[in-house]
């Protein structure tokens, strides 16, 4: 969707707003917003494993490292 | 739209009023996350799993000071991530929001997003200190929360179509619909399946703390969107000059 607003400025300026936001800038911020929510909020240790393997399991550094945000901000913790 | 701009200052002001919420964490509801990590400990000296020894307290101290660190830096990570999620909403409803400028739009987003994405879940599940929550449930937890939010969010947004499309003098029934829907969901959802067991007290107010702190988070988002968009105006592409 894409909306024009022009603004006749009397009498030197034309100036005109137009507020289309690229579906790429959306695609981007929606996986912030997700992978952000997924850190702080419920991992334990999921990331870690890529490189860890189980290992990432029992050491928890992204559980213990967001631990006190993530009570203080609402999320089920432990 | 330039985007570069407004991907800059959605990020920027969300990893800023993220840190702003970790700091104030740090300030207000840290002493009841330690009150309640040394009733754990207790706990743990009463029922024989740890001893209360030297190395014990080395060890402690060790990884609570990770965990108080990272409650910054978790901040910044968070607010950045809603942060995305509040310039999202702000980009695609910031022609119909009230108000006469950027920063008294971002000011009434950010009251609707409270209220319908944390208040309103938080009322139903919420925040609860360390000692309180079974491990077991943890991801019945996990889903019920985020389940509400999601459900309260995309409620919100049925609202505003709804709003749209009413005639001026009904508008009023989006925000009834709206109201008995979230009502319906809130009864109907499953109750936090662990009991409480630490002192009320230091729930309650650990909960309203937490609660402050997260408000603090929603009204600095929308501060520093508000001013950086009135700033940069990401929204402008052209500006002609017109000789007289």
């Amino acid at each position: 969707m894409t909306f024009y607003v022009i603004l006749l400025s009397y009498p030197t300026e034309i100036t005109v707003s137009k507020s289309k936001v690229p579906i790429f800038a959306i695609a981007l911020l929606a996986i912030i917003f997700a992978v952000g929510l997924f850190v702080v909020g419920y991992d334990q240790g999921h990331i870690f494993s890529v490189v860890l393997g189980e290992q990432a399991y029992e050491d928890l550094y992204i559980h213990e490292l967001t631990h006190d945000m993530r009570h203080a901000a609402g999320f089920p913790c432990h | 739209m330039k985007t570069v701009i407004f991907l800059a200052i959605v990020l920027v002001s969300g990893a800023i009023a993220g840190t702003i919420h970790g700091m104030t964490n740090l300030v207000m509801v840290e002493p009841y996350l330690d009150e309640a990590i040394g009733i754990e400990n207790q706990n743990l000296f009463a029922s024989g799993e740890e001893e209360d020894t030297p190395q014990f307290w080395v060890e402690y101290n060790s990884y609570r000071d990770w965990q108080k660190g990272g409650q910054v830096l978790a901040g910044a990570i968070l607010g950045t991530s809603v942060g995305a999620l509040f310039g999202i909403v702000y980009a695609l409803s910031r022609h119909a929001l009230p108000g006469k400028n950027d920063l008294r739009k971002t000011l009434v987003l950010a009251g609707i997003m409270w209220l319908t994405i944390y208040l309103i879940p938080f009322l139903k599940y919420p925040a609860n200190p360390p000692t309180v929550g079974d491990g077991e449930t943890v991801v019945l937890r996990a889903v019920l929360y985020l389940s509400f939010i999601a459900i309260s969010g995309f409620g919100a947004v049925g609202l505003y179509q709804l709003y749209k499309r009413l005639k001026q003098n009904t508008k009023v029934l989006a925000f009834v619909g709206y109201a008995v829907f979230i009502g319906i969901v809130f009864a109907l959802m499953p109750p936090n399946p662990d009991e409480v067991t630490a002192p009320m007290d230091l729930v309650d107010g650990f909960r309203a703390m937490s609660a402050v702190a997260v408000s603090v988070f929603w009204v600095s988002v929308a501060v520093v969107l508000g001013s950086l968009w009135h700033k940069f105006r990401p929204d402008s592409e052209i500006t002609l000059a017109k000789n007289q």
